[in-house]
């Protein structure tokens, strides 16, 4: 079966929260469209609403209107365990605070989601993958063991594991140093090359932004433009 | 797959923390339900056998009518041995001398349980443990001297002639009574149709005696129960003896106690898994954002309350039988012959407990960390401490639960119930107003001591909380202790040491000054002579009373006691007694009587009624002067109806008088009987020592129960410590941060707990002393006195143990270099 070209669809998505006097609108009329394999930044300052989109076009949460598509698969309509097996077999997460489980070892956290999925080489896949992050020698470390930079290389292990066709990574460097930060970086791009996965990047880093082939920049929850120059003024 | 997962997770969480908890909780919860359940039945089984061998059988059957076959027929066929009784009074010749006795016939196998022990002619001197056989007569000893006969003498009974065989030494179901009655005389069934004794009309007492196991004559009970006509009735088993009340008491103080003790562990377990779904609340975002659903989260964390209930279910069950083995062998040392049984019971019991508090208290919260939605795994964990209005519902409905099946009384667990959240409500309110008053005490105070208010300030709810729950825990451990000490004084008041152990029945007035010597002689305290007169009750009102009760004409005639009285006379109300109604004599009351409350209520007489009595065929009259009530857990001589000097001066009387002697001077009983030998000595030494075995028996139990009950407090206060840890962990590493050194936040947290300590001990003081109140009043009738040790204790225990668990539990913390903290929290 031929992989469509597009990867990723939202159209007109819209999300709202109840507050106290009413409801809030954090995301206005976001329509996007993004190919296999394109790396994809979206940049805003905090607050304006990227995140809430990274997790509506993840499946983490549900649109209070409009539609996403992720590989063909209308998520909008999908339920919570649904849209679980779809992120289990084809979604790949990297959190700006890494989220690594503190009672698991390195390894350990790389084999979850392949566990979880029933993949039976998860520790050689776990073993293989953190050696290409350069951490194999510290696979039995706990989290609280590692440094902050270790601790997202981990992540970024984990996220790949599955092979996933597309990757979601928020902030990834921001709790990290700028040297860390930028192998962190630098690892994120290659594996994502080598695999040829859809990356999805939410940053409000410009020079992050602009490795990506294209960028979305969001202001108060709508996108303002996708033209690379005028983002200089963000952050 | 996520078997492997859950197991591994399991195994890195037991070094967290909450698992202990919850599975310290569950097995404290289990150990103490098998235990208590288990020693109290072990005890009341023990109790049940000693009186089966007062009753010389496990059952015993009543008839007025002679012995059906059928039922013995239906009995052995139930696996139940039996053996048969007959008692009727009759006249013995000897001679010239005549006497009127009790004369119990057996057949043989008596008795069924206990021992019949006799003194045969050919070896006197020598009690042997022995059954009857036909052809031999067995005389009470007191019996040979009224005869004026010797062993091996001939006497007459009926139309027969028997040889006197021996003496009766020990006889089980002899009446245990002090005031004695005629002469006892022993002798086989098979001899008595020769004697023709038995005629139409004639009034004889008919016993079937029953033994086997508890199942086949509960079983053998209920098929023969409405077989039985108005003639017939099971006879009722020492059941309102003074040990029975006493553990009848005990046994509902134990459970209850222990309930409260299980409570507070379910608390901590309730609290532990709190936690430990908080603070997993995170990773199930992780996993779930990984693509794991909903079901297998469940499984996941399921997996872990169902291996900590297991281990907790075996290890305390185990732990359990242990103590209710030990605690069987304690009860063989001192009662002959006790079988104990094994029973599912206490297991069950223990079971339903556990499981009732893993999925109420605990199961709640691993649910709503299934729950957990992905998308959290973009947020800040949600702030703790909102109270889950369901996981309060299931827990409230646990602890009625628990209420209802450990007393088995509705009325009494709504109650209790109702109580218990009453106090919550009123703790949660005095704390919450304490806190909320403390903002402007504060403002003068130093830093230190105005970041620990403004600490407990800020967790207010938390807090009220914590507040209950240590509160709860210091008041049980203070309520038991002293209430322990009051209910162990409270038995033992009742048997003082010293209190007469040798009751003396049969006092002829001649034989008064004689017993003076005796005593004076070897320095014995007599008590006070009573005087006794035998009389039925004929007539109240001038309406005849029915002598035995029968069902066709209980409504047209009132029923009367059934048997002869002991009737008194005497000027001082005795101490153990109590005026409920109307006026004790004075010096010139004339035909007045004192009638005992129950016996009043039965016979429904009211002051100023008039009553006959037939005594040696003459009739007395009396009016009710006064109603008593009669402590009949005391060993002391006790009397339905007293009346006034005037009426019995004149009949020829009996005296009792008792009094106590050591076990090393028993031998002067021997001196006594050949001195005053028609004068009955009935020794309680062995009733005495059984009670003070229950007594002892029961104060192990209370200290273990108080032990639960400081562990399951313990436990409470690590588990809500241990539950603000992460948020504590946040604060320091910000004031590390600002530059808060080392003993600032060392006596801010110091002080933090020592005032909360010392609140929860002060509600707790005061709960214990509400409550020991109500106890002193209600349950022991005592007039109040406070207990000034308790209003020190209190409030110092609950600083002490919360200051030293809290900084037990957080001193780590304040060591972590501020850089490690601020990472560690960074890091989640």
């Amino acid at each position: 079966m031929k992989t469509p070209e597009v990867h990723i669809k939202a159209v007109n998505l819209a999300k709202s929260v109840k507050v106290a006097d009413g409801s809030l609108t954090i995301l206005h009329d976001i329509s996007l469209t993004i190919n296999h394999g394109e790396t994809v930044a979206i940049v805003g300052a905090s607050g304006s609403g990227k995140s809430t989109l990274l997790s509506l076009l993840a499946g983490l949460d549900l649109p209070t209107k409009g539609e996403v598509l992720l590989a063909g698969q209308p998520l909008h309509q999908l339920s919570e365990d649904q849209r679980a097996a779809i992120r289990a077999s084809s979604v790949g997460f990297v959190f700006q605070s890494f989220l690594l489980l503190p009672s698991l070892t390195a390894l350990e956290n790389v084999t979850l989601p392949a566990e979880l999925s029933g993949i039976s080489d998860a520790r050689e896949r776990g073993l293989n993958l953190l050696r290409q992050v350069g951490l194999a020698e510290r696979a039995d470390f706990y989290p609280a063991q590692l440094s902050g930079g270790e601790q997202q290389r981990v992540a970024i292990a984990r996220a790949f594991i599955t092979r996933p066709a597309v990757l979601f990574a928020d902030e990834p460097s921001a709790n990290l140093d700028a040297a860390t930060g930028q192998k962190i970086e630098d690892l994120l791009f290659k594996l994502n090359a080598e695999q040829g996965t859809t990356l999805v990047l939410v940053t409000h880093n410009n020079e992050l932004a602009a490795r990506c082939q294209r960028q979305y920049k969001m202001q108060a929850g709508s996108f303002t433009s996708t033209d690379l120059k005028e983002l200089s003024d963000v952050g | 797959m996520w078997a492997k997962i859950a197991w591994r997770l399991f195994w890195r969480e037991l070094g967290r923390g909450e698992l202990w908890v919850i599975a310290f909780a569950l097995f404290l919860a289990v150990v103490s339900v098998v235990s208590l359940t288990g020693i109290t039945e072990g005890v009341k089984a023990a109790l049940m056998q000693r009186s089966a061998q007062f009753n010389a059988a496990d059952k015993v059957l009543r008839s007025s009518q002679p012995f059906v076959s059928d039922i013995i027929t239906q009995a052995q066929q139930q696996g139940l041995t039996v053996a048969q009784q007959m008692q009727f009074d009759s006249m013995l010749f000897a001679g010239d001398n005549m006497q009127l006795a009790t004369i119990k016939a057996v057949s043989s196998g008596y008795p069924l349980r206990g021992q019949l022990q006799l003194e045969a002619a050919e070896r006197p001197g020598v009690a042997a443990e022995v059954q009857l056989s036909p052809g031999q007569l067995y005389f009470e000893a007191r019996l040979f001297d009224l005869l004026k006969v010797q062993l091996g003498d001939e006497i007459e009974l009926g139309m027969s002639r028997f040889t006197v065989a021996g003496v009766i030494v020990n006889e089980p179901d002899a009446p245990l009574s002090v005031f004695g009655g005629s002469p006892r005389v022993l002798m086989h069934l098979d001899d008595v149709a020769a004697t023709q004794i038995v005629q139409p009309g004639s009034r004889i007492g008919y016993r079937y005696l029953f033994a086997g196991t508890a199942e086949n004559l509960q079983q053998f009970e209920q098929a023969l129960t409405p077989q039985l006509n108005v003639h017939q009735r099971w006879q009722k088993m020492d059941r309102e003896s003074a040990i029975g009340s006493a553990l009848e008491r005990a046994e509902r103080f134990l459970l209850l106690a222990g309930l409260l003790g299980i409570v507070l562990a379910a608390c901590a377990a309730a609290v532990a898994a709190n936690r430990y779904s908080q603070r997993h609340t995170q990773a199930v975002a992780v996993i779930k954002a990984l693509g794991s659903s909903e079901r297998q989260i469940r499984l996941l964390y399921g997996s872990h309350l169902l291996l900590v209930v297991l281990f907790s279910l075996v290890i305390g069950s185990l732990a359990g039988q242990i103590a209710i083995n030990l605690a069987q062998w304690g009860i063989g040392i001192y009662l002959a012959d006790y079988r104990p049984a094994f029973s599912w019971r206490p297991l069950w019991l223990g079971s339903l407990t556990c499981i009732i508090c893993a999925l109420l208290f605990a199961a709640r919260p691993m649910w709503r960390l299934s729950q957990t939605p992905a998308i959290d795994v973009l947020k800040q964990p949600a702030a703790q401490g909102r109270v889950d209005k369901l996981q309060l519902f299931l827990g409230a409905a646990a602890i009625w639960g628990l209420m209802w099946l450990f007393s088995g009384e509705l009325v009494l667990s709504l109650g209790l119930f109702a109580l218990c959240a009453v106090f919550a409500a009123l703790l949660v309110g005095t704390a919450t107003l304490l806190l909320k008053v403390a903002k402007p005490v504060a403002a003068g105070q130093s830093s230190a001591r105005r970041l620990a208010l403004a600490n407990l300030r800020r967790r207010i709810w938390a807090n009220s909380f914590q507040l209950i729950t240590f509160s709860l825990a210091i008041f049980l451990a203070l309520l038991l202790y002293f209430l322990r000490a009051e209910l162990i004084e409270q038995w033992q008041r009742q048997i003082p040491d010293g209190a007469p152990n040798q009751f003396l029945v049969n006092i002829s007035a001649a034989q008064r000054d004689s017993l003076d010597n005796f005593a004076r002689e070897h320095q014995l305290t007599l008590g006070q002579y009573y005087p006794v007169v035998r009389g039925r009750l004929t007539s109240i009102n001038d309406e005849q009373l029915q002598q035995e009760a029968s069902k066709e004409d209980r409504s047209e005639q009132r029923v009367g006691v059934g048997r002869e009285l002991n009737l008194t006379w005497l000027a001082d109300m005795p101490a153990n007694n109590q005026l409920l109604s109307g006026s004790w004599f004075g010096s010139d009351s004339q035909a007045q009587v004192s009638v005992e409350q129950e016996i009043a209520e039965r016979l429904q007489v009211k002051l100023g009624d008039k009553l006959a009595f037939s005594i040696g065929g003459q009739m007395v009259s009396a009016t009710v002067s006064s109603i008593r009530s009669v402590d009949w857990n005391s060993l002391q001589p006790n009397f339905y109806m007293i009346l006034s000097a005037d009426l019995l001066a004149d009949f020829p009387a009996t005296y009792i008088n008792a009094f106590y002697l050591d076990a090393e001077r028993q031998l002067l009983l021997n001196q006594l009987a050949r001195l005053l030998p028609t004068v009955s000595v009935i020794s309680v030494d062995n009733i005495i020592k059984q009670v003070n075995d229950i007594i002892s028996q029961v104060s192990v139990a209370l200290s273990f129960i108080l032990l639960i009950i400081c562990c399951a407090a313990v436990l409470v206060l690590v588990a809500q410590v241990q539950a603000t840890l992460e948020q504590r962990e946040q604060e320091l590493a910000i004031l590390r941060t600002l530059g808060a050194r080392y003993p600032f936040l060392r006596n801010a947290l110091l002080m933090e707990f020592a005032l909360l300590g010392a609140m929860a001990g002060l509600f707790a003081t005061v709960l214990a002393e509400l409550m020991l109140l109500i106890v002193q009043q209600r349950v022991f009738e005592l007039p109040f006195s406070p207990h000034y040790t308790l209003w020190w204790l209190g409030p110092a225990l609950g600083v002490l143990l919360v200051t030293l668990l809290g900084w037990w539990q957080l001193r780590r913390l304040l060591q972590i270099p501020g850089a490690q903290l601020m990472r560690r929290v960074l890091q989640g």
